[in-house]
């Protein structure tokens, strides 16, 4: 029977779902829209994997992104990873040489650079969201074109306009100023895409040494615009792998792969999860000043975890190691 | 009747304040702290202090709501300077006139000015004139802050030894006799930033805590020797003028050079003006002595994924980088 590895990548955005074999290689993909709903999307997504390839036998499970800790308990998992060391691995399995990861997904966006196949360093946006997969998403609702269609749009500019892209709140007036003067939307959408790269690459990627090759993923490397404003501003390719939408699900199941070389059975529990009733509870404990906003994640009216206290009381009381530093 | 002295937990407490309870409580004051900062004090701060001020100003001002109807005295010191030729933040420069002017219904707030710009010797008025609020005799007002000092140079001889504030003020309070030292860590973490953002634990989502739980051995600016921070910053080509910025960029710069740590972690709050200038001054150096570094900006947040994410991925980067550098040598 062949070896398959389950990785789960929880985001604000979209949570991915990947099957790979033993050779690394891609058996079945999802992409799916979170919508604030992560534990909806994670049975959604293990269901259709289901009805696409039948019964498998799962050796291992990784799971990362924001919600890796959520995941980790509703499925399972043998290693719960950092997008950081997610994304690098999965780059790494691409091209082995690379050393400059360009990633932008839906709140974060990261720059990860590496040396001889290890990460040397990285950085992640602050606290401000310009920059990221949100901003074009806002910019594109305003504009009320599809966002799907917005890289094609910016390719077909020719006289390029200068948008603010500091902060998406000043981006909004310059871009209803530049509308004003009427200039056309082609021209402006190209505009946004230089003003989120020239923000990146002075936010995110200051003072990083970007040398070949690149590789860019994460949601917003579908958006071609993008890719071309950043080879002109970098002045050199930049690759977009096949899977772009889904490497850190990638990278986390190969992480996965790794962890149960040395164990003897996975922590999968089983496809059947999608089924399973689970229902969160919310509540603020009144117990000090802190009020901390407790989250109860409930399967089948059974509490399997607890987690959001400061003082780790009501975290303890669920029989789980897993929120390591949730 | 002792009077009741108010402390915010906040800003200058994590630098100063078993010198105050020292000297307060030898003049018979009763000293009333805040509580450590929590969701009520952030919510409070936040809407009485102005709109623009950072983060740990803020706080501060929620920390003085929860006080001021506990107490017959608040006490919000006017910190001008603390060292020769150096100032503090201007918001520190003028925080008294800040919460004066933000919250209503005060005590009196016992705001005298504290300025050794130019002497020492400035610090004996200012403590003569706190002290004339308790007692009109000058001699027991002298023998009282010099008892405090002794007291507080044996807590700062704590830090000498290592030991970070956080675990030292612990000792200092007599919740713990002795430090748990951490078994076999091969890491040491240098954590920077304005000690009011390192040690509110509220702020800083436990960051310190968290590291020390990966086993890893975390340093700060306090722990580092004066006479270091002072060789290695008398090194930039123009002076640093804050009190801070010497320390921060001092320390760091040592323990760089002297390839003394693993990694660095800045913890700065959004908008701060004196972080934008020290960040860059330790980022540099850190690349130029390929130190991994990072930032973690905080602000209002209370979800705590941001910051446990760079960190994980900071340590996981630190083991990788170790690990190859290990495989390098077996072989070359």
């Amino acid at each position: 029977m062949k070896e398959y590895y389950l990785g789960v990548d929880v985001g604000s955005v979209s949570t991915n779902i990947v099957i790979m074999d033993e050779n690394n290689n891609v058996v079945v993909k999802k992409y799916i829209r979170t919508k604030g709903k992560p534990i909806k999307a994670i049975q959604f997504g293990l269901k259709e994997i289901k009805e696409e390839i039948g019964e498998i036998e799962v050796k291992g499970v990784g799971t990362t992104g924001s919600g890796r800790y959520l995941a980790s308990i509703l499925i399972g998992a043998d290693i719960v990873k950092n997008e950081i060391t997610a994304h690098a691995v999965a780059a790494l399995n691409y091209i082995p040489d690379v050393k400059t990861i360009l990633e932008i997904g839906g709140q974060d966006s990261k720059i990860i650079i590496l040396r001889d196949g290890i990460v040397t360093d990285f950085a992640m946006n602050t606290v401000c969201a310009a920059g990221t997969g949100s901003f074009l998403d806002r910019q594109a609702a305003r504009l009320g074109i599809d966002i799907k269609e917005f890289g094609e749009l910016a390719l077909k500019s020719n006289n390029p306009v200068r948008i603010a892209g500091r902060c998406a709140v000043f981006a909004e007036s310059d871009m209803i100023h530049k509308q004003q003067l009427g200039h056309n939307q082609e021209d402006i959408i190209n505009g946004l895409c230089e003003a989120l790269v020239r923000n990146y690459l002075s936010n995110v990627g200051k003072g990083k040494e970007i040398l070949a090759p690149v590789i860019f993923q994460g949601g917003v490397a579908a958006n071609v615009g993008i890719k071309r404003a950043f080879e002109k501003a970098l002045d050199m390719e930049v690759y977009v792998p096949e899977h772009y939408d889904v490497m850190g699900a990638i990278g986390s199941a190969i992480l996965a792969r790794n962890e149960v070389k040395s164990k003897e059975s996975s922590k999968f529990k089983g496809f059947e999860v999608a089924d399973i009733d689970y229902k969160v509870k919310g509540f603020e404990c009144n117990d000090c000043a802190n009020m901390c906003e407790v989250i109860q994640i409930l399967a089948e009216d059974k509490v399997i975890a607890r987690w959001g206290d400061k003082c780790g009381k009501w975290t303890n009381l669920s029989d789980i190691n897993l929120q390591r530093l949730a | 009747m002792s009077y009741k002295i108010g402390i915010p937990r906040a800003l200058l407490y994590y630098e100063y304040y078993p010198l105050w309870k020292e000297f307060f409580t030898e003049l018979g004051a009763e000293i009333v702290l805040s509580s450590n900062t929590n969701k009520s004090i952030l919510n409070a701060g936040v809407s009485s202090c102005v709109d623009e001020a950072c983060l740990p100003v803020k706080v501060f001002h929620g920390h003085v709501e929860e006080l001021k109807n506990k107490v017959d005295y608040l006490f919000i010191p006017k910190f001008i300077s603390v060292y020769k030729k150096e100032y503090l933040c201007p918001k520190l420069l003028g925080l008294p006139e800040m919460v004066i002017n933000s919250i209503d219904n005060l005590p009196p707030v016992i705001d005298v000015e504290i300025n050794l710009l130019k002497s020492d010797d400035n610090l004996h008025k200012s403590v003569i004139e706190i002290g004339k609020i308790f007692t009109s005799d000058n001699k027991k007002i002298k023998l009282a802050f010099d008892k405090a000092i002794s007291r507080f140079n044996e807590y700062r001889k704590l830090l000498a030894n290592g030991v970070i504030p956080i675990e030292a003020i612990k000792v200092y309070n007599k919740y713990v006799n002795s430090i748990t030292t951490l078994k076999n860590s091969k890491y040491k973490i240098l954590v920077l930033g304005h000690s009011y953002n390192l040690y509110d634990e509220f702020l800083s989502m436990k960051l310190i805590e968290k590291l020390q739980k990966e086993n890893m051995k975390v340093i700060t600016p306090d722990i580092v020797d004066i006479g270091k921070i002072n060789h290695y910053i008398s090194k930039l080509p123009k002076r640093m003028f804050w009190s801070f910025g010497r320390k921060i960029v001092g320390a760091s710069s040592y323990l760089i050079e002297e390839k003394a740590v693993d990694g660095i972690i800045y913890i700065s709050s959004f908008g701060c003006g004196l972080d934008s200038v020290l960040i860059d001054l330790v980022s540099r150096k850190a690349k130029k002595y390929k130190v991994p570094f990072t930032l973690v900006t905080i602000d209002e947040h209370s979800g705590e994924a941001g910051v446990n994410t760079r960190l994980e991925a900071f340590i996981d980067m630190i083991i990788w980088r170790d690990r190859n550098e290990d495989y390098i040598s077996t072989h070359g």
